[in-house]
């Protein structure tokens, strides 16, 4: 489904990603971790097309396409979603509205007509009680005055009711109590399917106990530098990081 | 030629008293205000008043349809058509009449005009003691080519009385016209008021607009003021707090396109002391758009307590659009607490690619974070219908696909 290769991009003068290379196959859980400032956001950011990055090498081949060749609201039309480690607020817009504008943008692009009111209701209905969201929700203006955790939720709700075929899940653990964070996770293990695929970036192991990942990728100062299965995330809760990026420090050096 | 002329063969024509002929001869001393008046330094009138407009009297019929177009179907309603009041309602405790001559304080040139000459309009009184369930609207139309017009308006709101307004200025033709409007309210002690003026006239209109409000104790009064259409509106918005514990709430959204022109200029004036007042101005301005800003609060000395607020934010969506924004505080009492701020600035980046980034396409993000940007000022309507209806003409001019009944 997604084929990075030798990415290489940052802002201004300043190289953030120094070639990443990543493969991820429809129906799969890949977890990126890594310690701050390792490139993880940058990686998520460069994927949705975040214009303020520049790409110098490499491709980001999805579906045999090459997403940077797209703005970023084509890649969402293709299928890309990206949960925000910091959502934004936008007052004046209803959760409603927001949603029923992305839909429909979605289903321009598509060449299809707008969503129905009544099937757009049903959506909503059924993804919000799979997320615990109450009903006055929807037309609370987007993340205003949200919480962390309602900001976090209502990225999974977006990401619930546009079904995106890739997830990028940026930190969507941080600002999560334990109940959030189970909500949350299991909102997402619900929409998984063996034709979408999810990119969890975190910092932490704790969101993993929840969200098995089937590929572990450390990144480290823009590279990956080790990659294993989800036991990896555990040696690493473990043991830390150094252990890995002092390894990769010197072959790097 | 040119509209003074016109006002000059049209006032001999009246017979005017001795006091009416004094304030018309000030206004013909000082003619219309020149771009030299501090009041008027970013705002011409000048290619404006060389225009032959008739000043005239005339009357047409005009269809019920047509009314139905620009009305909110209010039980209680005002209808003028070319200065005649054809329809007004029964409303328990409340007296409404045709226009009734009153002096105003407020003496520039327009106003001296509009005093002197001005013989159409109505009269509103609201009882004390009491609650106008449904708002009035009022709606004002010209059906003639190339017309001057002018209106004189009354409100009188006795103590522990509450009532809301919605207004509406409308030509029911493309040609150009020119309304010199002048409203005065008084609040009486403990009084509720609020006035929504929904401006989306047709894009050849002019208009000078002028509310003065007068407050007593312990009163509320909003003045909500909705621009969209029209080629060039001036609204003089003024507040004077006679009373101790009074409140003047303003709202204001300019969204303008093209060489629409529009200038708000409001002044509080807190006499008395333990009194707010609240202002928030949104501006939009497209194409070659201009807008003026000009908030003036005066604390005068005994207004101890006063808490005053003030915000004009705009955003300019195009290179040849402009704003002049001036935020004037006089301050004479000590104990006071006020803020202004202005901004100027265009759409925030990450917001745009937090809407792209769920597939929004950037015109139709920029035009939904526009239109969240400048329904704030709308969202403190408190008449649910007039609110619905500043919401969609927003979401049109803008071209914003939202559903208001989700």
């Amino acid at each position: 489904m997604l084929k990075i290769n030798n990415l290489k991009a940052g802002i201004e003068d300043n190289q953030i990603l120094k070639g990443i290379n990543l493969e991820i196959k429809a129906g799969e859980v890949h977890a990126i971790m890594g310690p701050n400032g390792s490139g993880k956001s940058t990686l998520a950011s460069v994927i949705a097309g975040k214009e303020e990055y520049e790409v110098e090498e490499g491709k980001i081949d999805f579906e045999g396409e090459d997403l940077l060749d797209l703005t970023p609201e084509e890649r969402a039309h293709k299928g890309v979603f990206l949960s925000f480690q910091y959502p934004v607020e936008i007052p004046g817009i209803s959760v409603s509205n927001f949603i029923k504008t992305s839909i429909n943008e979605r289903r321009k692009a598509a060449g299809l007509e707008p969503m129905p009111a009544k099937e757009l209701l049903k959506k909503l209905r059924e993804k919000m009680e799979l997320l615990s969201i109450d009903k006055g929700y929807l037309s609370r203006n987007m993340n205003e005055g949200f919480s962390g955790g309602e900001k976090k939720r209502n990225e999974i709700f977006q990401m619930a009711m546009l079904e995106p075929k890739l997830a990028i899940l940026d930190e969507t653990d941080s600002g999560l109590d334990i109940d959030a964070l189970r909500i949350v996770a299991n909102g997402v293990n619900k929409l998984r399917t063996k034709d979408n695929a999810t990119i969890v970036i975190t910092h932490y192991q704790r969101l993993l106990d929840y969200i098995i990942p089937d590929f572990v990728h450390v990144l480290h100062n823009g590279r990956i530098v080790k990659s294993g299965g989800k036991e990896l995330a555990l040696e690493l809760d473990e043991k830390g990081y150094d252990w890995i990026t002092k390894e990769a420090d010197k072959k790097w050096a | 030629m040119g509209l003074i002329n016109n006002i000059k063969s049209y006032s001999e024509t009246l017979n005017l008293s001795a006091e009416k002929k004094d304030l018309f001869n000030s206004f013909l001393e000082n003619g219309f205000p020149t771009t030299k008046d501090e009041d008027w330094k970013y705002t011409s009138l000048k290619k404006i008043i060389a225009n032959d407009y008739s000043v005239e009297e005339t009357g047409n019929d005009i269809d019920a349809t047509e009314i139905a177009k620009y009305s909110l179907d209010f039980k209680n309603q005002l209808i003028f058509v070319d200065g005649k009041l054809i329809s007004s309602p029964e409303i328990k405790g409340v007296t409404i009449s045709g226009y009734s001559d009153f002096e105003s304080r407020n003496n520039d040139a327009i106003m001296n005009l509009n005093a002197s000459l001005c013989n159409n309009g109505f009269s509103i009184t609201v009882d004390k003691n009491t609650v106008v369930e449904q708002a009035i609207e009022i709606l004002f139309f010209t059906t003639t080519e190339n017309n001057f017009s002018q209106y004189r308006n009354l409100i009188i709101v006795g103590d522990n009385s509450e009532v809301k307004f919605v207004e509406r200025i409308q030509n029911l033709n493309g040609a150009v016209s020119f309304v010199n409007y002048f409203t005065r309210i008084n609040c009486g002690k403990n009084t509720n008021v609020e006035f929504n003026k929904i401006q989306n006239n047709t894009s050849n209109s002019i208009l000078i607009d002028n509310v003065d409000v007068y407050q007593e104790n312990d009163s509320t009064c909003d003045v909500n003021t909705l621009i969209f259409g029209g080629s060039f509106t001036r609204n003089n918005l003024n507040f004077e707090q006679n009373g101790t514990n009074c409140e003047s709430n303003m709202n204001g959204v300019s969204v303008l396109d093209d060489k629409q022109f529009a200038d708000n200029h409001t002044f509080v004036d807190h006499k008395q002391a333990h009194c707010r007042s609240n202002e928030l101005y949104k501006g939009v301005y497209l194409g070659s758009s201009k807008g003026v800003f000009n908030g003036k609060i005066m604390v005068r000395p005994d207004a101890q307590k006063i808490d005053a607020f003030q915000s004009n934010n705009n955003l300019l969506l195009s290179e040849d659009s402009t704003i002049d924004s001036k935020p004037q505080l006089e301050i004479y009492a000590d104990d006071v607490k006020c803020s202004h701020g202005c901004t100027i600035g265009q759409l925030d980046d990450e917001a745009l690619f937090y809407m792209r980034s769920r597939g929004i396409g950037v015109e139709e993000a920029k035009a939904v974070l526009t239109y969240a940007f400048a329904s704030e000022a709308i969202d403190n309507i408190t008449v649910s219908e007039v609110r619905l209806v500043a919401q969609k003409l927003l979401a049109k001019k803008l071209n914003v696909d939202l559903d208001f009944n989700l």
